[in-house]
């Protein structure tokens, strides 16, 4: 088997391996510090592929485009983020334990229901993708798509921007603080109504995100939301919960080892890894392989 | 400095103050005693903010506070030392004290203030970059005493700071406590032990099913047969 | 704290006498249910059949959703899957040409196997961690079914022999239907469907009083899937052709869940109702809007959640309307007859009396260590028939490790002897078995049932233990004992903290324990309260020969009772002896009574 294409397989595992890490980011985000899992996830990462589409069409398919795009996206997200959480899930808080899970359930995944349907009345539900048309950068034998290098840098750059706001940043300590003990945060002056929006709105922009860059790889309709929310709660369990490094690195390795399968064996059995894992891993680390919090 | 008048706080579908009314001027050192369940900790929520009353009014400097959120009590200059301690397990015993001075108002001031905090309780200065989960009781009490001064309040509420420490430790929180007292800050202490808390407090009121029952300087209380028969154990 | 008015209460209280005729009322108007839309093929419009044929198919997917969810509150995501292997494996057999009444039986057999199998792995997880691992089970289940093509047809699918089938597809959807709402009825109220509610509650608990939890869980999920697997069949035979995205789907899977949910999860009518306002609503927005009807549909599953998160039958709007109370009515067990002429004399227990020659717990080298901190160190204590010991130390010093390590919350290494028996590789349900009974240093009740359901539980799960309604009247001594004979109908969440305290004690008396562990009980009690409960200690020894470890910080309480004093500090036994000797040992003075004792005058 030659090197090079061993590298070539490599890196596009790598590529889709960063995209689940960065899926599995706001998933994460958004569990580990508000307990809300959110069944829409996925179809807000659907939803930013298509309409990034959309725009890029509108915008005339320049690179700029694309930076506006993600931004412009990134901050509707965020704030669609924080109103979804504020206006509906926060109000849940209130209640009991057993109403507060099973109302997030269902209004989360109402919300997946609801956007999924509008996306497709409006859009239509044919699969849509950002088609690039970008040069190449050859290494030996090995060629690099220059868009996929800078998908690559962006996702990287992300991880480590977000790794320094929750470790440094006042925000972060709120953040840590209010997942560790909610009522000793609140007699600290932090503001945990308040830190779980801006969280949940930080999560979906990030959905956004990837939601584009996805767009720039695979095509995606309104539908295809749910799976990846799948896919992301398997990196997340996989990874630990709340551990954005170790997401990546989940993200990362199924990402490689997925696409190694699919060359080496069949690609029909490439899914099938992610959740021959997760059961494997959760039989033998029933918290969670990343997280090595004691009981 | 702060006055209490009838407030009623219900949990849920419970009542847990039923008519609670108290004062406290500047400078005192004032006790909150009574049984499990009376509505001690339940006051301190509501005075903190954790636990907005549903009627009777709570004044802070003149002001009414009732209701308003515990981000801005804080800020006004009220802290708390809540039951459980409420740390925060995994972040380091330095981390915790300084999300003590998270608001605003204490974060320019945090590197003095933590130094002061380190000379009430020497033994966090070596424990500092140790995970708060892994002190012994009376330790990560001082940490949660040590975050609540760490917001520089003019008030503090203590629910029950002796709870799981050492009796040899008591002794050492309640001495770092009569000096926070001395340098002007006005204590509300909740105790089980009634012994112990009129050893500390100047009065104190007693609270009983949500309602007030006694209250009085410690001599007055300690004179007074039905107290003594109910909460002394001296019938 | 007291109750300020709470309706639901007040129903629970007047639930016993409401509910007596229920059982042939409730029979009755079931049977002329089922009749009624036995009636309905009848009408001879294939449309409508086939409409109600898809809303008791519906009906039993969310129902056995629930026996997992809202019973042993499991929230398994991969219901669907059971769905959707059962409809394959009944095509599979049928287009081979087996049989229709096998095809069932195979479906069952094939899902209940897959079921078991899953078992072992998923219940190794808990809370939300258990909801990913099974939302997982979707997606494999349809890759496999999709790449398995020789079994499986791939993406082609199963095509069913032609026949029509829908009004025997009917009828047997009718019947499973049936049998699954029944089943939900008697499983509510067995001890079967009590272990599982204790389960929902507080898994360590449940053991602690003598559920062995593992068989119960696999139990009801392979019973939830069996259930599932009909419905897969009996859909597949009526639609005659299946393939992956039609059975498992994961844009339909979480319908069933959702319409569990909606009616609300756990309440006997929740599911039901669930199903058919869900059902209703979908078909009418098909049949009324050329766009947007799944929006319509999602916005409807949004709002309940948002406005009456523990479903539509928990909300206050079903409950202030009378006719339609019954409805959110929670299902506790009837009483025999009011309790109140028991006396708290005499408890239903075995009158043993102690031979103080005999050992009844020997630890020897026990020990525990979490990581690098050992909280439990190298331990012997002998403790003889009959004795009341106080176990002291500072907070941390292991008392309550030691107790978990005893009740094998914890296994610890080192030898533990328990009535000349050895309890290593017991697991705690057998611990409890065998005689050990404990209370929690935070009371861990079943909170959501109530005082006497909790006592009955430890009654009826003990070794040889009563029925159900025999447990029930028995528990209402223990809990006339410890001062709760007046609170029996009440849910144990409402208690205070003390009488939380006082309910596990009634509850780990309800074992027939040979021993008791009792920890901090005192703590918050006033002092008359106090010596109320010492004297309860008392006569539990005196008159039923139990023998006691008391974990307490109050030593003026223990001082009142105990006939020896173990001190522990930093998980060592530094002291053993009768009181007036342990509290003049110089290492006990220093490490842990100090001023306190010199100053208190003990």
């Amino acid at each position: 088997m030659p090197l090079d294409i061993l590298a070539q397989i490599a890196i596009g595992g790598v590529l889709i391996g960063g995209l689940y890490a960065l899926f599995a980011f706001g998933l994460s985000l958004i569990y580990g510090v508000a307990r809300i899992l959110n069944f829409s996830h996925g179809t807000l990462l659907a939803i930013a592929g298509v309409l990034a589409s959309i725009l890029y069409g509108a915008l005339g398919a320049s690179p700029l485009a694309l930076v506006a795009i993600i931004t412009g996206l990134a901050l509707a997200f965020f704030l669609f983020g924080w109103g979804f959480h504020d206006l509906l899930l926060a109000p849940l808080k209130r209640r009991n334990h057993f109403e507060a899970s099973v109302g997030t359930v269902l209004t989360t995944v109402g919300a997946l229901i609801v956007i999924g349907d509008v996306a497709a009345t409006l859009a239509g539900p044919r699969p849509r993708n950002i088609p690039l048309r970008s040069d190449v950068i050859e290494i030996g034998d090995v060629l690099i798509p220059v868009s996929q290098a800078w998908m690559l840098a962006g996702i990287a750059l992300l991880t480590v921007v977000l790794q320094l706001v929750l470790t440094r940043s006042w925000y972060g300590r709120a953040v840590r603080a209010v997942t560790q003990d909610h009522v000793g945060a609140t007699i600290c002056g932090v503001r945990s109504r308040a830190i779980h929006g801006i969280t949940f709105g930080l999560g979906t922009a990030l959905a956004a995100i990837a939601g584009v860059l996805y767009a720039m790889v695979y095509p995606v309709d309104p539908y295809t939301g749910f799976s990846l929310t799948v896919k992301a709660f398997t990196i997340i369990v996989l990874g630990g919960i709340g551990n954005l490094v170790g997401a990546l690195a989940a993200g990362l390795f199924l990402g490689v080892a997925e696409a190694f399968t699919a060359f080496f064996w069949a690609p029909e059995w490439a899914p099938a890894l992610s959740i021959t894992l997760l059961l494997i891993i959760l039989v033998a680390f029933p918290n969670g392989f990343g997280n090595t919090r004691k009981a | 400095m702060l006055s209490l008048d009838r407030i009623v706080v219900d949990h849920g579908k419970m009542r847990a103050i039923w008519d609670v009314s108290l004062d406290i001027q500047v400078g005192e050192k004032v006790g909150l005693l009574g049984a499990n369940g009376a509505g001690k900790t339940t006051t301190l929520g509501a005075i903190q903010g954790l636990y907005p009353p549903q009627s009777g009014a709570i004044t802070f400097d003149g002001q009414p506070i009732a209701g308003r959120p515990p981000a801005e009590n804080v800020a006004q200059g009220i802290a708390l030392v809540p039951e459980g301690r409420r740390l925060f397990p995994e972040m380091t015993v330095r981390e915790n004290l300084e999300m003590g001075a998270y608001l605003r108002h204490a974060r320019s001031d945090l590197r003095r203030t933590l130094e002061h905090i380190l000379e009430l309780f020497p033994i966090l200065r070596e424990k500092a970059g140790q995970h708060a989960g892994e002190l012994s009781g009376g330790q990560q009490q001082m940490v949660a005493i040590g975050r609540a001064l760490m917001s520089k309040p003019r008030l503090l509420l203590l629910d029950e700071p002796f709870l799981g420490v050492a009796p040899l430790v008591i002794y050492d929180v309640m001495d770092a406590l009569r000096r926070v007292a001395e340098s002007g800050v006005t204590i509300l202490l909740v105790e089980q032990n009634i012994h112990r808390a009129l050893d500390f407090v100047d009065r104190a009121y007693v609270i009983e099913n949500g309602r007030n029952a006694f209250d009085g300087t410690r001599e007055r209380l300690l004179g007074d047969p039905e107290f003594g028969a109910k909460f002394l154990g001296l019938d | 704290m007291s109750r300020v008015n709470d309706p639901v209460a007040a129903i629970g209280a007047s639930a016993a006498a409401a509910r007596r005729p229920a059982p042939f009322v409730g029979a009755i108007v079931a049977t002329l249910c089922v009749g009624a839309i036995a009636l309905v093929p009848l009408l001879g419009v294939p449309y409508v059949t086939s409409l109600i044929f898809t809303l008791l198919v519906s009906f039993i997917l969310a129902q056995s959703w629930d026996w997992v969810g809202g019973l042993a509150g499991y929230v398994n995501l991969g219901h669907f899957a059971y769905y959707g292997i059962g409809a394959y494996a009944f095509s599979i057999a049928l287009a081979a040409g087996v049989p229709a009444p096998l095809c069932f039986v195979m479906a069952i057999a094939v899902v209940s196997t897959v079921a078991a199998i899953l078992s072992f792995p998923l219940f190794r997880l808990k809370g939300d961690y258990f909801a990913f691992a099974t939302l997982a089970i979707l997606p494999l289940s349809e890759l496999l079914a999709f790449n398995l093509v020789r079994l499986t047809g791939g993406a082609d699918g199963v095509v069913l022999p032609p026949k029509y089938v829908l009004s025997q597809a009917f009828y047997t959807a009718l019947a499973i239907a049936a049998c699954t709402f029944a089943l939900t009825v008697v499983l509510a109220r067995s001890r079967f469907g009590y272990a599982l509610k204790s389960i929902r509650n507080d898994e360590q608990a449940a053991e602690v009083v003598g559920i062995r939890i593992f068989p119960a869980k696999l139990g009801v999920m392979v019973l939830s899937a069996a259930a599932a697997s009909l419905a897969g069949a009996v859909h597949a035979w009526q639609l005659s052709y299946i393939d992956p995205p039609t059975v498992f789907g994961l844009n339909v899977a979480l319908v069933p869940v959702a319409m569990a949910l909606f009616g609300g999860s756990g309440l006997l009518w929740g599911p039901m109702i669930g199903v058919a306002l869900l059902f209703s609503i979908q078909q009418a927005l098909l049949v009324n809007m050329t766009m947007l009807h799944a929006t319509v549909y999602g916005l409807i599953i949004l709002m309940i959640g948002r406005f009456m998160p523990g479903g539509l039958l928990r909300s206050r709007l079903v409950r202030s309307l009378p006719a339609l109370r019954f409805l959110s009515r929670e299902i506790h067990l009837d009483r025999q007859e009011p309790s109140r002429s028991t006396s708290t004399t005499r408890l239903p227990l075995p009158e043993r009396k102690p031979s103080p020659s005999s050992e009844l717990l020997v630890c020897r080298g026990l020990t525990k260590a979490f990581g690098g901190n050992i909280a439990v160190n190298n331990v012997d204590i002998t403790i003889r028939q009959g004795e009341i010991v106080g176990l002291v130390g500072a907070n941390g010093s292991g008392k309550t490790t030691l107790f978990n390590c005893i009740s094998k919350v914890y296994e610890p290494t080192g030898e533990l002897i328990f009535d000349g028996r050895n309890l290593a590789g017991l697991r705690r349900d057998q611990v409890s078995a065998v005689g050990v009974g404990r209370s929690f240093q935070n009371p861990r009740p079943f909170g959501d049932l109530t005082v006497a359901e909790n006592v009955a539980i430890a009654a009826t799960f003990r070794p040889g233990g009563p029925a159900l309604p025999d447990a029930l009247s028995e528990a209402a001594s223990y809990a006339a004992f410890v001062g709760l004979g007046d609170r029996l109908d009440q849910r144990a969440d409402s208690l205070s903290l003390q009488e939380k305290k006082s309910l596990e004690l009634a509850r780990a008396l309800a074992l027939h324990p040979k021993l008791l562990l009792v920890d901090e009980v005192a703590s918050g009690l006033t002092p008359s309260e106090i010596r109320r409960f010492v004297e309860h200690i008392r006569d539990i020894r005196e008159v039923y020969g139990i023998t006691v470890i008391w974990v307490e910080h109050i030593f003026s309480a223990l001082a009142q009772v105990v006939d020896r004093l173990i001190v522990l500090e930093q998980g060592q036994v530094i002291a053993d002896a009768p009181l007036a000797e342990a509290v003049k040992d110089e290492r006990v003075l220093a490490a842990y009574l100090g001023q306190v004792a010199s100053k208190e005058g003990h």
